[in-house]
């Protein structure tokens, strides 16, 4: 090419762009700012100076502008009518990135101390490739941590270093498929943005997208569903309902959108892709297989499933992996709560609520019930046309089936919530986008703002209590290199990064039995007497106690187990304990002990199992 | 356009069964290695079943072809530990069945 060419070419390839990326630069301009506010707001967040109210009491401006700019900007795009794919994904993950990669930027460690617990059952499968501990239930249901330690063998690397960004991964992944359900329940191209936008407000708090097998479950459900709407609805039938069965489901079917187009030979490739998938989920959690089954049974019931037998074979597939472990169910969990939906529903029953905790329970209620409520009243707007709603209505309210057989833990509600967020989004978002007034989209900004924000008050609230440091963690694998196998390792407070190690099952942990949240309160830790009897009771010469930052987080946020600060005070002296390690965030005691006569209490060790 | 979503999904095995061997084999960072570990965990499986079967929606697509992968891994990787014969690597010819699936798929669309 000549000089010549260069100059004739050029200004008509600038004309040539010129309308393009003048009309690019407004478009982006807006994400960016947003995602650019959000993350110099990051870098100006001291994490040590959060305190019980959360991080958002302790953001800065330029944080809480930047959040706002991608809500407020998504819903312009939409309030333009143009709602270009491109515009509307780069908001969506921009607002995904800002929410869940916040704490992993602040601490640069996994946040919640039972996510250690499933770092430390994947690397036991990747050091010795086998189950190494039965009498732990995660090792019965390996399906997620055998898939992170085959990833982290694969790259030499330890699963510590995937957990932190587990929760952006999974939000990411959620949204991928949300998408891609809500584009088949409706003909508007806006409800299903509208709705995963809801979505990513609504179920901030819940904080069940850590590296966990109920995250992984989860995302396995959601395909599931994906591929049940696609390929295996049934065909409507133009014929007059038959039978009392099918004239009381008439009425809730009307105006139902029509199966998506399908073969038979499409059919049994789903079936076979349901079976794979519904297996993997079987073989990972305890619970999603049974909050699934719900889901299924309720489409089922309404005759919107075809073939019908496949509820039965996905009730076959669970019932087939639990039985061979229903002994160790039931001798150490019970495979039934007692039968009472409001008690299994209760959430965790002992917790102190007071100050920030209170506040922040407080809001994540009023969200949870305003989200039950407003998809109610957007269902009885339907009244009608019932068939419009009929498929997120009854995948919006299955999972309450699950408290009617567990609390799991006082958990239970939480997984409801989880499972019933998703439809309860779209039926909302389905109601907001067909408002005929004229301040719709001004409305739609102001329900996700709300959302999101009373969401990340609930995931942020406790964040001075979940987060860990670097320290910590650094701390707690000084205590796999140094400290004797067999030896006893007290921790006055769960809260701690523990069993992260493949060799944690050759330590004898003990959590002091001084919560009221998992267990009756019946030790008082400033009692130096009670506390040496306890600890002496294990038939230990030394323990080694740990104390954290973390901990003494945790004893503020919620008001107990009372009487740490006195202890940690009086270890040195009380105690006699000899600092063996000590960071900024935690400290390691060796303590010499004396044989007690009295019987060991009864340990908190199978909590360190419980399944989350 | 059913056609191109399936034909894309499998250039997107193809690339992603070639890029997940050659950083898990070969990468001299474990930060690389482990990119490529990911990519054989959420692309090869999936894509191999995906480039045949059209969603109708390029992010159900997306999503499919994710969630396949995982869910065969994860059931992959259980296996071993029941059977106690752990070898991870042997995870890499999901790789290659799912480069052949995907190869298959766009020699049948070129000889129709």
């Amino acid at each position: 090419m000549t000089t010549y060419e260069h100059t004739v070419d050029r200004p008509v390839a600038q004309a040539a762009s010129r309308p393009s990326l003048r009309r690019l630069q407004p478009q982006i301009t807006l994400p960016l700012l947003g995602i650019g506010s959000w993350a110099y707001g990051v870098s100006q967040i001291d994490g040590s100076r959060i305190g019980n109210y959360g991080l958002l009491a302790s953001a800065n401006i330029w944080f809480v502008l930047g959040l706002v700019a991608l809500v407020i900007g998504f819903t312009l795009e939409l309030a333009h009518g143009r709602h270009r794919g491109w515009l509307l994904g780069l908001y969506l993950v921009g607002l995904i990135v800002a929410i869940h990669s916040t704490v992993a930027i602040l601490f640069g460690a996994p946040e919640y101390g039972w996510v250690y617990k499933h770092i430390g059952i994947a690397s036991a499968f990747q050091t010795y490739g086998h189950v190494t501990d039965p009498t732990n239930i995660y090792q019965q249901w390996p399906a997620l941590f055998a898939a992170v330690a085959s990833i982290s063998s694969l790259a030499h690397v330890n699963a510590l270093s995937l957990a932190s960004w587990a929760p952006l991964a999974f939000e990411l992944a959620d949204a991928l498929l949300l998408l891609g359900i809500f584009r088949l329940l409706t003909h508007d191209r806006r409800i299903p943005w509208v709705a995963v936008l809801l979505y990513e407000g609504l179920i901030a708090w819940v904080g069940q997208d850590y590296l966990s097998p109920q995250a992984f479950g989860y995302l396995l459900w959601l395909a599931m569903i994906l591929i049940i709407l696609r390929w295996l609805r049934a065909p409507a039938s133009s014929d007059e309902p038959h039978g009392w069965v099918a004239r009381l489901r008439a009425p809730l079917l009307a105006g139902l959108r029509p199966a998506p187009p399908t073969t038979k030979a499409m059919r049994a490739v789903a079936v076979a892709l349901l079976a794979v998938i519904y297996f993997a989920i079987v073989a990972a959690h305890q619970l999603t297989p049974y909050a699934a089954l719900a889901g299924v049974a309720v489409l089922t019931v309404l005759d919107l499933v075809r073939p019908r037998w496949l509820l039965v074979l996905m009730a076959a597939i669970a019932v087939a992996y639990l039985l061979p472990h229903l002994d160790f169910i039931v001798h150490n969990f019970g495979l039934f709560s007692d039968g009472n939906p409001i008690q299994n529903g209760s959430g965790t029953t002992a917790a102190h609520h007071a100050g920030g905790e209170a506040t922040t329970a407080l809001v994540v209620r009023v969200l949870a019930g305003c989200m039950w409520l407003l998809a109610l009243g957007a269902i009885a707007r339907r009244r009608r046309t019932l068939g419009r709603v009929a498929i997120p209505a009854a995948l919006a309210f299955s999972p309450f089936l699950i408290l009617g057989a567990q609390s799991y833990g006082g958990e239970a509600i939480y997984r409801v919530f989880l499972f019933s967020a998703p439809w309860c989004a779209l039926i909302i978002a389905g109601a907001l986008c067909e408002l005929r007034a004229p301040s719709r989209w001004f409305l739609t900004g102001a329900v996700a703002l709300t959302a999101l924000f009373a969401g990340l008050q609930g995931l942020y609230g406790a964040v001075s209590v979940n987060a860990f440091t670097a320290a910590e963690v650094t701390a707690s694998g000084w205590l796999y290199n140094h400290v004797p196998r067999g030896s006893l390792i007290v921790l006055p407070q769960e809260n701690f990064p523990m069993l992260e190690s493949a060799d944690y099952n050759d330590y004898d942990f003990e959590i002091m039995p001084a919560d009221p949240q998992i267990d009756q309160s019946w030790m008082n830790e400033s009692n130096l007497s009670q506390v040496k009897s306890w600890m002496g009771a294990f038939g230990h010469q030394t323990a080694y106690l740990v104390v954290s930052r973390s901990m003494a987080a945790s004893t503020d946020y919620y008001g107990a187990p009372k009487g740490y600060t006195e202890l940690v005070s009086s270890i040195p002296t009380g105690l006699g304990g000899s600092v063996v390690y000590r960071n900024h965030d935690a400290t390691i005691y060796r303590v010499t002990l004396y044989h007690s006569d009295a019987t060991a209490p009864s340990s908190p060790q199978a909590e360190l199992g419980r399944p989350k | 356009m059913s056609g191109r979503r399936t034909e894309l999904t499998a250039y997107a095995g193809i690339v992603g069964s070639a890029f997940a061997v050659a950083l898990v084999l070969g990468a001299p960072w474990h930060w690389l290695a482990l990119a490529g570990a990911l990519v054989l965990a959420c692309v090869p499986a999936g894509a191999a079943v995906m480039c045949w079967v059209d969603s109708g929606e390029d992010v159900a697509q997306a999503g499919l072809t994710l969630t396949v992968s995982l869910a065969v891994v994860a059931i992959a990787s259980a296996l071993m530990i029941w059977t106690n014969s752990w070898q991870p690597r042997a995870l890499l010819a999901l790789a290659a069945a799912g480069a052949i699936s995907c190869g298959a798929r766009l020699w049948w669309s070129v000889d129709r």
